[in-house]
């Protein structure tokens, strides 16, 4: 006897096919966009660590001195994105007390903390949005670092 | 009973799926395991990094100055200066040979900042291979005591 597919079996690999395809888009997503972002998260947060230390490094209450702090974290080579990107939008504030940040303060003498913020490294999403997640994350990280002595103290 | 045609349906669904699916989860174990791999190649050159900054300088002789690398390297890949024989590697497959560190001299001659990063690295992600080649580096500030003409131990 010949057996015929029934209307409720029509379309069923579809369906199942599709399902498999969200599930595994999720997968991925998690695989690959998660995993580009926790890189992202990690470099950023090993880049503020260096350049808020070479800004720390060169306070000595002059105005001279931020100035150097400044140009030494604009000089810093490292790249995000898997080491393919630089950063960009790097804010270096200083303080007396890690309590009041600035980045253009008024007098050098005192300033004994800088702080280093990448707050622009924007991993582009690629399978997670497929399936309701966004265009793109942000992963800012931000270091504090004392200057006598040179220390991370955040 | 099925008939042959729809028996023949099935077999093709099946091929076309499983390529997709088996491409997709090829794709997902490759590209998770190398970004693992990544981030603990990031995260021991961070910490390489930040023990050379703090590192004494000795130069007595250029082998002093080799001495001191080496431990940088061991620092890098084992997460200990001096470590143990049959240590444990912070990245599997990682070895002394392929860390490079390049100390930044100011016009004194002594040492401003330290570049510590992986030379060559390659990661057999199953499906696939890739190379890492002068990637990740840091770059730290040189922060440790200044001591030309002491020797290592």
């Amino acid at each position: 006897m010949r057996a015929r597919q029934t209307a409720n079996e029509q379309g069923f690999v579809l369906i199942a096919m599709s399902v498999a395809l969200l599930v595994m888009l999720g997968v991925m997503g998690l695989a690959f966009d998660f995993g580009r972002i926790y890189i992202a998260r990690n470099e950023a947060q090993v880049f503020t660590d260096a350049a808020a230390m070479s800004a720390a490094s060169k306070l000595d209450g002059t105005d001279a001195g931020l100035e150097r702090a400044r140009q030494a974290v604009a000089r810093l080579p490292m790249r995000w994105n898997l080491g393919t990107k630089s950063f960009t939008g790097v804010v270096v504030e200083f303080s007396a007390d890690r309590k009041r940040w600035e980045q253009r303060p008024q007098a050098a003498a005192g300033m004994g903390f800088a702080r280093v913020t990448a707050p622009d490294n924007q991993v582009e999403i690629t399978f997670l949005r497929a399936i309701g997640g966004p265009d793109a994350f942000t992963v800012p990280a931000h270091s504090v670092a004392a200057a006598k002595p040179v220390r991370l103290v955040e | 009973m099925r008939s042959r045609g729809q028996r023949g349906h099935a077999l093709l669904e099946l091929a076309v799926s499983a390529a997709v699916m088996v491409s997709c989860l090829a794709g997902t174990v490759q590209f998770g395991y190398t970004f693992y791999i990544y981030n603990q190649l990031v995260t021991a050159v961070g910490n390489g990094g930040r023990y050379a900054a703090m590192r004494t300088y000795r130069a007595a002789t250029p082998r002093d100055l080799e001495k001191g690398k080496a431990a940088i390297r061991n620092m890098v890949v084992y997460g200990d200066a001096r470590p143990e024989l049959n240590a444990p590697r912070q990245v599997a497959n990682l070895n002394p040979e392929q860390v490079q560190v390049e100390w930044v001299l100011d016009e004194s001659n002594r040492p401003a900042a330290v570049n510590v990063g992986i030379a060559d690295y390659t990661v057999d992600a199953v499906f696939g291979i890739f190379h890492f080649t002068g990637r990740p580096a840091v770059e730290y500030p040189y922060l440790g005591r200044f001591a030309p003409a002491e020797s290592e131990r």
